[in-house]
């Protein structure tokens, strides 16, 4: 069990060179899929002998090999309550990924060998505890998004590829001046994230810690995103390949958040007379993320655009959660980071049906597909009930954990950002209502409903989502235990 | 030193020297057919050039006073030498196939490994004669090589622009030199002029001291192709034989950074001339222009060349900083900025090899548009050059990552946050034009659905750029280690 991390992130990539060079599309979507099988059952086993109640202990299963020793870079792997939940999901969702995929018709070996290199990049960002390896494997997850939107996607595919890849590319490199900053100003040989945050409070001047801070910030927030910097966002999303998006928003943007409760909050106490200068950024960010997104997605016309911006929107929480930090907002942001990745995969395996059987996303020209799909009917209603926040579902359990919690220390803020909640039910049920009730549009022809392929990825989302709704033990413990331990959480 | 131990400290440049010798007389009784055999001289000669400098070790290696005080062996002169040797190896191997049956392979050759010669005389010399003289051996080869399709009429033009800017530019440079050599009473030697400038400061702070900088700057600037004196280098570049290209950007270019950190750095640090603000402006315009004209180009072989002014630009931050890890970081991006331009201008050769034998009246065979799928028309060309590109935009985990890594993290480190902020999002810039490329290989559907034959000569060359850019990405220690003595050997 020595190497399990490693394991974990290198077999999608071990499986992405395999499935380049299959010749049929079974073949590759059969390697693909064991290939992203493998680490979810390894990742499940070592979910089971993670042990959450080791604060002290931080990080399990850490692998350490000196590799720039003279920059003081090491390839250093580990995981704790923080990471943990999230790399079950990422497990969870790419092989799910696969699945519904399954069909894929245009260049099945790359499409599926640029799955397993995103998923394979995004456990190195969950992993990594050195900054150097952490933004490798940030950088590498901006490729085979790039690629998947821009070969796989919609009309006005290379404009959403390249913005998105310029976009996230300078916010990364920012975040890379942070870190370079970091590095220097602590006076600390190495580039170990838990060490550097442990010295940040040490740095003598104030300015060059919220200096430092925002610069990191920056990297974090364009990839969650928050309003202003969430423009990439929709036109990637719409453009994008339904598995492309499903990754997108189920795991690539858990990499803003996860930034922020790895790197930032640990610092958050080490700002002295800025933290709450720095607390109420956060805090109006996230509120006008939650409003601005969700008036947003009132507005759209197309259903996928919808989703997007219900993303940014959900987004917010998890920001309005960190900035109220105390123990209940913090972990229910975590929460919610997990919940939404399950979630919002649902609604864009939803929409991709749609999209792939009736050839369009705009509300206004479906209608009454309940009639003719009810198994899509049945599965999308549940996600979108999830999406607004219907108890039993997981996405009440972190909403509820974060605005109660936020409440405790933004109670103005809290406030504000229930408003959104009326408004996230509003649009999710309009068009729900618009799109799959009321009398069948019949210009729409024939509809098929769910392939099998696309039912039971859809429906095992569904069932998680309940199941963490009713239970949310399982993860809410490993969160609870990882913000307790973060310095200054009350 | 007796001539057994001169041979054996300098047995790549003598192995070389052979080589280039043999290879033209050789040459002379052999049929055009036959004088393959000649490329297959040059490449052993070179391999074991590379072995012996490999093998050798040299991170503690220290040999001063070689011949009169002009030459020396040191981490930075083997790194160089490393980085040469294996600059002309990848060229030689690709003109196996590039020049296959040309009756003037002996020429071309012997020109290649005299050049290359002439750029490891300049790695190890530490006089301002001796560096002159390996500056105008490299040059004079170069400048035939860069016209030598004499039939073709882009070729000649880069080679009398290459010719008459190169000139220029020496002239300039012999003339600053001539004014150190005048101002400090006869001395040639280096470390001996800056010693007797730091203890004679008002001699260098005079008009013709200054004078004599300004025309060293300029002559090295011409041969960096730093911005104002880059004009030749996108015409030449465009215009050479396309493996050539790769020779001059990724060869003779780095040799005048070679030289220029030896006189300008250890100039600078005795004399205590503050001309930091210079090279800020000339960094900044150098990688902004670079970049930004770069963006506009539609021909590869011109795209690349902006992209070489600019990381041009970028590794002359290093005369800002002036720190030991920010010339650990501008010798690291040297390597590895050799690797991904000459595999990069290889991969552009091996394309326009293959149209040309398609359709031998094809034009411009390196335009955007020949590169519309070319993932699927060759699948391996295609992943070579999306690696090299995105390398030159500083994606890990290549080695164009690691050497901006190190560079900018050094920059930051000497307080110069504007001049790494101006770098950072120079360097963000240019992946709109290499992820463009990437874009129309894989993106764009193919002109013809027909497979694409790559020579095997290419694949070799361009296979051994991608292991290098690669193993400098992904095992930098060695790399860095090394970088970091030669960088020692200046005593910033």
């Amino acid at each position: 069990m020595d190497s399990v991390l490693s394991l974990i992130l290198f077999i999608p990539l071990i499986g992405a060179a395999l499935t380049l060079f299959t010749k049929t599309r079974e073949s590759a979507r059969m390697i693909a899929l064991i290939s992203s099988a493998v680490p979810l059952i390894l990742t499940v086993i070592i979910y089971l002998q993670f042990n959450s109640g080791l604060a002290f202990l931080k990080f399990q299963f850490v692998e350490k090999i000196s590799w720039i020793s003279t920059l003081g870079i090491n390839y250093h792997l580990g995981v704790d309550g923080v990471s943990m939940p999230l790399i079950l999901l990422n497990a969870i969702l790419c092989p799910l990924t696969i699945i519904y995929a399954w069909g894929e018709n245009k260049q099945p070996n790359q499409f599926f060998a640029l799955i397993l290199v995103l998923q394979a990049g995004v456990f190195g960002v969950f992993m990594a505890l050195d900054f150097f390896l952490f933004y490798i494997f940030w950088e590498l997850t901006l490729i085979p998004l790039y690629f998947l939107i821009s070969i796989w996607g919609g009309p006005n595919k290379d404009y959403a590829a390249i913005k998105f890849f310029i976009y996230t590319h300078v916010a990364s490199l920012v975040m890379l001046l942070g870190i370079f900053a970091l590095y220097f100003s602590t006076g600390v040989n190495t580039f170990e994230i838990p060490v550097l945050l442990q010295a940040f409070a040490g740095i003598t001047s104030p300015e060059m810690r919220v200096a430092i801070f925002l610069a990191l910030f920056f990297g974090f927030l364009v990839k969650m995103p928050t309003v202003p910097f969430h423009t990439w966002l929709p036109d990637a999303h719409v453009e994008a390949p339904t598995a492309g998006s499903v990754l997108l928003a189920g795991v690539l943007l858990k990499m803003g958040g996860y930034g922020l409760f790895r790197v930032l909050l640990p610092m958050i106490d080490g700002l002295g007379p800025y933290r709450s200068d720095i607390i109420t950024l956060m805090a109006v960010l996230a509120v006008v993320s939650i409003l601005y997104a969700t008036f947003a997605a009132l507005a759209q016309k197309d259903l996928k655009k919808m989703v997007a911006y219900s993303s940014v929107a959900h987004m917010g929480y998890v920001m309005l959660g960190a900035a109220a930090f105390n123990f209940m907002s913090v972990s229910g942001a975590m929460f919610q980071q997990f919940s939404h990745g399950l979630i919002t995969a649902v609604l864009f395996m939803s929409v991709g049906v749609i999209q792939h059987s009736v050839h369009t996303r705009i509300i206004s020209d479906l209608g009454g597909l309940a009639d003719r799909m009810p198994k899509l009917a049945f599965l999308m209603m549940a996600g979108f009930m999830a999406s607004l926040g219907l108890p039993a579902m997981s996405g009440f359990v972190a909403e509820f954990l974060v605005l109660t919690g936020s409440y405790l220390t933004l109670p103005v803020f809290a406030l504000l950002a229930m408003v959104g909640i009326v408004a996230t039910a509003g649009y999710h049920l309009w068009a729900m209502q618009r799109a799959m009730f009321g009398s069948y549009n019949e210009k729409l022809g024939e509809p098929h409903d769910l392939a099998f392929y696309e039912m039971i990825p859809m429906a095992i989302l569904v069932l998680l989502i309940i199941f963490f709704g009713v239970y949310p033990a399982p993860v809410m413990d490993v969160f609870e235990y990882a913000s307790t331990i973060i310095p200054g959480v009350m | 030193m007796s001539i057994v131990d001169f041979i054996s400290q300098f047995a790549p440049e003598v192995i070389l020297t052979i080589a280039a010798l043999a290879i033209m007389l050789i040459g002379l009784g052999l049929e055009a057919k036959e004088k393959r055999a000649l490329g297959y001289i040059a490449i052993i000669s070179l391999v074991l050039g590379i072995l012996i400098i490999v093998l050798r070790g040299a991170y503690e290696l220290q040999l001063e006073g070689i011949i009169a005080d002009s030459l020396t062996i040191d981490p930075m002169s083997q790194f160089f030498k490393l980085t040469f040797l294996l600059v002309s190896l990848i060229v030689v191997i690709a003109s196996l196939k590039e020049y296959d049956n040309h009756p003037n392979q002996d020429e071309y050759y012997t020109l290649i490994m005299l050049g290359t010669i002439g750029m490891m005389v300049v790695a190890s010399a530490v006089d301002i004669v001796t560096i002159f003289i390996g500056f105008e051996l490299a040059s004079i080869s170069t400048y035939a090589l860069a016209g030598f399709n004499k039939k073709d009429r882009s070729s000649m033009e880069a080679g009398i622009k290459y010719f008459i800017v190169g000139a220029l530019s020496s002239a300039l440079l012999l003339f600053g030199l001539s004014y150190l050599y005048g101002l400090s009473g006869g001395l040639t030697n280096i470390s001996d002029i800056a010693e007797f400038f730091s203890a004679n400061p008002t001699i260098i702070q005079s008009p013709f001291g200054i004078m004599a900088l300004v025309l060293i700057v300029a002559g090295f600037g011409f041969k960096m192709a730093l911005v104002p004196f880059h004009m030749w280098a996108p015409d030449t570049y465009q215009g050479a034989p396309t493996v050539i290209s790769a020779l001059l950007a990724a060869g003779s270019k780095k040799m005048a950074f070679v030289a220029a950190f030896r006189v300008l750095l250890i100039a600078m640090i005795a004399i205590k001339v503050d001309i930091a603000m210079v090279f800020t402006i000339l960094a900044i315009i150098t990688m902004t222009i670079g970049n930004v004209v770069a963006l506009s180009q539609r021909s590869l072989k011109r795209m690349l060349a902006y992209s070489s002014v600019a990381q041009a630009g970028y590794i002359s931050m290093v005369f800002v900083v002036m720190s030991p890890e920010a010339l650990t970081g501008a010798v690291l991006y040297v390597m590895s900025h050799a690797f991904m331009k000459t595999g990069a201008f290889i991969a552009v050769a091996a394309l326009g090899y293959m149209l040309l034998r398609e359709n031998s009246s094809a034009k411009d065979v390196d335009h955007l548009d020949n590169f519309a799928g070319l993932g699927k028309r060759s699948p391996f060309l295609a992943f070579s050059i999306m690696i090299f590109l995105f390398a030159l935009s500083g994606i890990p985990p290549t080695a164009g990552f690691v050497s901006k890594f190190i560079l900018f993290y050094s920059v930051l480190e000497g307080g110069f946050v504007f001049l790494v902020t101006v770098a950072i999002l120079n360097s963000a810039l240019s992946l709109y034009y290499y992820a463009r490329v990437v874009k129309y290989m894989y993106v764009l559907p193919p002109s013809s659905s027909e497979r694409l034959a790559l020579p095997k000569a290419y694949s070799l060359a361009i296979l051994v750029a991608l292991i290098g850019v690669l193993a400098i990405g992904i095992v930098p220690e060695p790399f860095v280690n090394w970088a970091a003595s030669a960088a020692n050997v200046l005593g910033l």
